[in-house]
């Protein structure tokens, strides 16, 4: 059954109701096993993700519904859609998070791998303690076995 | 100052994710990066010194090429392998992976994805050698020992099927080739006799091409077909004494030192000898004389060029990566796309091999 036109509503975690297509509520993958189970109501609540971050995974996927429904000219509209992805993504580590915890929960997968990506491209070329302060990780070595490590991969630490 | 290590309440960002997601996002990252990041944390080393990290990179299809070098050492008088290592700040270095243990430098050496298999031996307790490095971990497994001793072995893979070629090593006067299959990581029943008269030189060379194996004994080259078991001299193949070769999508490369420093090609379907253009190596390569000079698949449709060099340190290894074009009418076009000149420690004496792998 197609009905573009069906809007639903998708509320956050702090009640708000934000009212989409149906096709662009498909794109979170959770709401659409629901109305593939028969779930026919009109109003899904997402409980685990808040208004702010919420409203930015509805963007993201307007967006990509909207460009997937533009015929021909495709090269162009993919360079656009990649544009936006990299300036969607481009936010502080907090909210990074908060889209990759939502995206997952959600199963918007299109916006999960270009956060991991996001994420994996902040790591690389940092050294051990600006990893740890970024991410709020605590040292648990010793010294002692902090050396074991390095010895470990002796090959990667050449001055 | 002694250590203090500070405890904080709050839960960190990256670990408060589900494992999955945190799997997804460390196999994206570089695998050079890894033991700094297993420095970071007890946890995280366990999640990137863990084999679930590298299915995920296979997965998400982010695996790179990794430089390996079998280097005879002087001082221990083994055979050892290093990495060519490409440090944060970009330059490259040659380090010795401790883990590895020395190398039976007379075997045959074939990469497939992130493993390099090891086949044939040279004396009594070599003549069965079978193994198989995994350069993910750096770790080393045995294979069921060749069904026929060898030594003198040459090898290449088709199909997921490496093919050893070989002296008997009871006879060697005799030939042999064996099929290890790699999915099932058994040998194939029954050996394979090359049913063709190899000329006086032993096998030197072998590359796989369009399904095709090819052997070269420096004066005339040999092709093999295993979908027909046949064997055939290639005349055409023969007319340039082509070693150190390798092949990208179906195409032999080898360097030609002594005749205008050229990339030759050859298709072995049009059974045409060719030139890479857009290249100007003799301007590129430094100018002495090289010890060895190899060519090697590199992966998506490139390939890695390595010399070695007497120098100053006492000597060095040049090493550039080519991307390859294949334009209308067959002709190749070459770009550079990096070069880079490594120190060799005066006591690593000689490279005795070089392999692209895929980690």
């Amino acid at each position: 059954m197609s009905e573009s036109n069906k809007k639903i509503s998708l509320i956050s975690s702090e009640g708000e109701a934000f009212e989409v297509s149906e096709a662009v509520a498909r794109e979170f993958e959770i709401v659409a096993h629901m109305l593939e189970d028969g779930c026919s109501g009109s109003s899904i609540p997402i409980t685990t993700v808040d208004s702010n971050i919420l409203g930015k995974v509805i963007e993201y996927c307007t967006k990509h519904v909207e460009v997937g429904n533009v015929e021909g000219n495709s090269e162009k509209a993919e360079k656009d859609l990649e544009e936006f992805d990299k300036r969607f993504i481009a936010v502080e580590m907090n909210t990074l998070f908060s889209l990759i915890l939502a995206a997952n929960y959600l199963n918007v997968k299109g916006l999960l791998n270009i956060g991991c990506q996001k994420v994996a491209d902040t790591i690389k070329d940092m050294k051990p303690e600006e990893v740890r302060s970024i991410f709020n990780i605590e040292n648990d070595y010793t010294p002692a076995e902090e050396e074991v490590v390095r010895k470990e991969n002796e090959w990667a630490f050449q001055p | 100052m002694t250590s203090n290590v500070r405890r904080k309440n709050k839960q960190s960002l990256i670990m408060s994710l589900p494992e999955d997601v945190i799997f997804d996002i460390l196999a994206r990252v570089p695998r050079c990066e890894y033991p700094t990041l297993s420095l970071v944390s007890k946890q995280l080393r366990s999640l990137v010194t863990s084999p679930e990290i590298y299915v995920r990179r296979s997965l998400l299809r982010v695996t790179e090429p990794c430089f390996y070098a079998l280097f005879y050492d002087s001082r221990s008088r083994n055979c050892r392998w290093h990495i060519i290592h490409r440090k944060a700040n970009g330059n490259r270095c040659l380090v010795l992976i401790q883990s590895l243990p020395p190398m039976n430098n007379v075997a045959c050496f074939v990469a497939v994805d992130s493993r390099i298999y090891v086949f044939g031996g040279y004396d009594d307790h070599t003549k069965y050698y079978a193994l198989s490095i995994d350069c993910r971990f750096h770790t080393v497994e045995h294979l069921p020992k060749m069904p026929v001793p060898m030594s003198n072995t040459i090898a290449d893979i088709i199909d997921g099927r490496i093919y050893v070629i070989g002296d008997h090593y009871y006879d060697k006067s005799k030939k042999v080739m064996l099929v290890f299959n790699t999915e099932t990581q058994l040998w194939e029943l029954g050996t394979i006799k090359p049913n063709i008269e190899f000329g006086y030189s032993p096998p030197s060379s072998c590359v796989a091409m369009a399904d095709k194996m090819y052997i070269n004994d420096y004066h005339k080259s040999y092709v093999y077909e295993p979908k027909k078991s046949k064997w055939e001299k290639e005349e055409m193949l023969s007319s340039n004494k082509w070693r150190n070769a390798c092949v990208v999508d179906n195409i032999l490369y080898y360097y030609d030192y002594f005749r205008g420093h050229k990339l030759r090609t050859y298709d072995s379907k049009q059974r045409y000898w060719g030139t890479v253009k857009g290249l100007d190596l003799e301007e590129l390569v430094p100018k002495r004389n090289p010890h060895w000079i190899d060519t090697v698949r590199s992966y998506s449709g490139k390939l890695a060029l390595i010399f070695t060099y007497e120098g100053r340190t006492p000597y060095y290894l040049w090493s550039a990566e080519i991307s390859l074009e294949r334009r209308q009418g067959g002709e190749i076009l070459g770009k550079v796309e990096w070069c880079d000149e490594v120190p060799v420690a005066d006591n690593l004496l000689q490279v005795m091999r070089f392999l692209a792998v895929m980690v």
